[in-house]
C-alpha cells in the first residue's frame, strides 16, 4: 500500500541518523512504503527495524511491508517545545497500535479532536531533506 | 553474610534556583554547595568523617564544568575511601541508584558508613535549550526524538489514555498538584510553598496537553547527602534511624513505549518492583504509613499510586481528589510536596525522597509529620516508568 505523502517545507527539525542497515527503511518511507523487519525463524515483527530479532536474538531477519493502518492509542499537543522544534509549536504527537501488532510513535495530523481507539493511517511527511513518519486521522 | 543498611543522617539544600548564567561575575560552584550539605548530613548522623568508607555520587548534569566530580570531591573534602567511590546514572532514577549502590557497600560489609550524594544545577540554562538535550534521554533519537517528543509528553499521553479508559477528569488529575502544595507549605526544603487552589492549577497555560504549568515540574537546582551505616554502627549512636527492610527493582525492557502493545498506564515496572519490595519486606501495601514516589507530573503520581497498590486501579485520580493521598489522608503520598512543589532537580530528586523518609521516620517532619509513621516506601523511576527502584524503610527509635 502506498502511503499518502504530505509535503513539509524546510528541513526536518531533528533529522534521524541513517545507517547502512536502516537506509532501506528511510528510502522506502520516502517512496511511500512503511517497512520493518521480522526474525526469519521466529517470524516475529519488530519496530523500528533491527538487524536481529530482539525477541530471540537471531541474526537472520527479513524485510516486510506494513499496512500503515492502525488505531490511535494516545496523543498530545506539545506547547512548550525544545528549541529545535520552536517553529513547529504547538504540534501534535501520538502513539499508534498498528494492525500487525506493533506500537509506534509519530507525528499526528488531525484537523478535529483526535479520537482514541479510532483508525489512523500512516503517512509520509516529506521535508526538503527527507521523510518522517506521520499518522493521519 | 549481609549487613542491614540503615539511614542515620541526611541534609539537603532547599530546592531552588542556584545556578548563575555563564556570563555572571559570581558563579555558584557545585563543590561549595555539596560540601556544605555533606558536613551537615554527617553532623546529623553523629559519626566522624574518618568512619566514612564509601561515597556514591549521582552523576552531575552535562552543564557542570568540573568533570570526574566524585574524585574531585574526594580531594575537596580530604576524604580517602576504602570501599568505593563512584558516580552512577540512570536519568530520573539517578538519585535512587546512588542510594542503592551505597546500600550495597553496607550490605556487602565493605563499608560501615557510606554517603549517597549529589548536586544538580541546571536552572540558568533556558528551558528550550535544556529540552534540546533532554529529548535525547526519553526516546529513541532516530525514531522518537525527530517528532519532538519531550520527556513529559509521554506522561501527557499517559493522561490522555487514562482519561479515555477510566473517565477520570483533568480536574481530578490536577488535584494532585493541590494536595502536593498543601504538604509543601510545611516543608522548609520545598521550592513552592504558597497555598494553591484547584482553580489556579486549571487556569495555567498548557505545557503539554492535558497538563498545564502547575501539573508539570518547575526548573530546579538542589544538593543532597544521605548518610548510611550498618546497623551495628546505627545502634551505637543512641538516636533514631531507618532500617532498610525491603528492596525491589524492575526494568520492563522497553524504552518509553513497548513495541508489543500493552496497557501503558498500568506502569508494569512499578507493579513488579513494588511486589518484589513488599515480598522482600514481608508487608502488604496497606501496612505502609506513607510513600514518597518519584512523579514529575500529576498523572505520574496517579498511575504510580495505582500500580503500587496504594489505591485501586482506575481510582488514583479520584482518590487524590478525595484527599486520600493528601495531608491527613489514608495513605499520604509525597508528603515532601513531591516533584511539583518540593521541587524537581532531576538527578538528585531521588535523593530528596530519602531525606523526607529520614524526617518522617525519625519524627522530625514538623507540621507535615505523619502520625506514628513507622513504615515508608521510597520509589525512583525512569522513562515513562519503564523501570522502578523501590526501598522500604522502618523506623527504629
Amino acid at each position: 500500500m502506498t502511503l499518502a505523502t504530505i509535503r513539509r517545507a524546510g528541513p526536518r527539525p531533528y533529522p534521524p541518523r541513517v545507517s547502512a542497515f536502516t537506509d532501506r527503511f528511510w528510502r522506502a518511507l520516502a517512496d511511500g512504503r512503511l517497512l520493518t523487519t521480522r526474525g526469519k525463524a521466529s517470524g516475529r515483527l519488530t519496530f523500528p527495524p533491527k538487524p536481529f530479532c530482539p525477541f530471540t536474538w537471531e541474526r537472520e531477519v527479513e524485510w516486510t511491508e506494513l499496512s500503515g493502518r492502525g488505531t490511535l492509542y494516545s496523543h498530545t499537543i506539545v506547547h512548550a517545545a525544545p528549541k529545535a522544534f520552536a517553529q513547529l509549536a504547538p504540534y501534535r504527537v501520538c502513539i499508534v497500535d498498528l494492525t500487525e501488532g506493533l506500537r509506534a510513535a509519530g507525528a499526528l495530523i488531525c484537523e478535529n479532536d483526535p479520537r482514541i481507539d479510532a483508525e489512523v493511517e500512516a503517512a509520509v511527511l516529506l521535508h526538503d531533506d527527507g521523510p518522517l513518519l506521520g499518522f493521519v486521522q | 553474610m549481609t549487613a542491614t543498611p540503615c539511614i542515620i543522617g541526611a541534609a539537603a539544600l532547599p530546592v531552588g534556583r542556584y545556578q548563575k548564567p555563564r556570563d555572571a561575575d559570581l558563579q555558584t560552584l557545585e563543590r561549595e554547595l555539596l560540601a556544605g550539605v555533606v558536613i551537615d548530613a554527617v553532623a546529623d548522623a553523629g559519626v566522624d568523617k574518618s568512619q566514612i568508607d564509601a561515597m556514591v555520587f549521582g552523576l552531575e548534569k552535562s552543564y557542570a564544568r568540573q568533570a570526574y566530580f566524585a574524585t574531585f570531591m574526594a580531594n575537596y573534602l580530604r576524604l580517602p575511601t576504602t570501599a568505593a567511590l563512584s558516580e552512577v546514572t540512570g536519568n530520573g532514577m539517578t538519585g535512587g541508584l546512588a542510594f542503592d549502590q551505597a546500600a550495597n557497600e553496607i550490605a556487602l560489609g565493605r563499608a560501615q558508613v557510606a554517603l549517597a550524594l549529589g548536586v544538580n544545577l541546571e536552572t540558568a540554562v533556558p528551558a528550550d535549550e535544556h529540552l534540546d538535550i533532554t529529548i535525547r534521554h526519553t526516546g529513541d533519537v532516530d525514531f522518537h526524538t525527530p517528532f519532538g517528543l519531550t520527556p513529559i509528553s509521554w506522561y501527557a499521553m499517559d493522561a490522555m489514555r487514562y482519561m479515555h479508559d477510566t473517565g477520570a477528569t483533568r480536574a481530578e488529575i490536577a488535584s494532585v498538584a493541590v494536595k502536593s502544595r498543601a504538604f509543601a507549605t510545611d516543608n522548609p526544603l520545598a521550592q513552592y510553598r504558597d497555598p494553591l487552589t484547584l482553580d489556579e492549577v486549571l487556569a495555567q497555560r498548557m505545557i503539554v496537553e492535558p497538563l498545564g504549568l502547575f501539573e508539570v515540574p518547575g526548573r530546579a537546582d538542589g544538593a543532597v547527602c544521605i548518610v548510611l551505616a550498618s546497623e551495628d554502627v546505627a545502634r551505637g549512636l543512641n538516636a533514631s534511624y531507618l532500617r532498610l527492610r525491603g528492596r525491589g527493582f524492575f526494568h520492563e525492557g522497553a524504552h518509553q513505549i513497548n513495541e508489543v502493545p500493552n496497557d501503558m498506564t498500568a506502569y508494569v515496572a512499578a507493579d513488579a518492583a513494588g511486589k518484589a519490595a513488599y515480598d522482600d519486606a514481608g508487608i502488604e501495601p496497606t501496612n505502609l504509613d506513607f510513600a514518597e514516589i518519584y512523579a514529575p507530573c500529576t498523572i505520574t503520581e496517579v498511575l504510580a499510586s495505582e500500580a503500587f497498590g496504594l489505591v485501586p486501579r482506575g481510582r488514583g485520580a479520584a482518590a487524590a481528589a478525595a484527599g486520600e493521598t493528601g495531608p491527613g489522608g489514608r495513605i499520604p503520598i509525597n508528603s515532601s510536596g513531591g516533584c511539583l512543589s518540593r521541587g524537581h532537580p532531576p538527578w538528585v530528586t531521588g535523593l530528596y525522597s530519602y531525606v523526607e523518609a529520614a524526617e518522617q521516620l525519625r519524627g522530625r517532619a514538623g507540621a507535615r509529620q505523619i502520625n506514628d509513621a513507622a513504615l515508608g516506601m521510597i520509589v525512583a523511576e525512569l522513562g515513562n516508568y519503564n523501570a522502578a527502584l523501590v526501598h522500604i524503610f522502618e523506623a527504629v527509635r
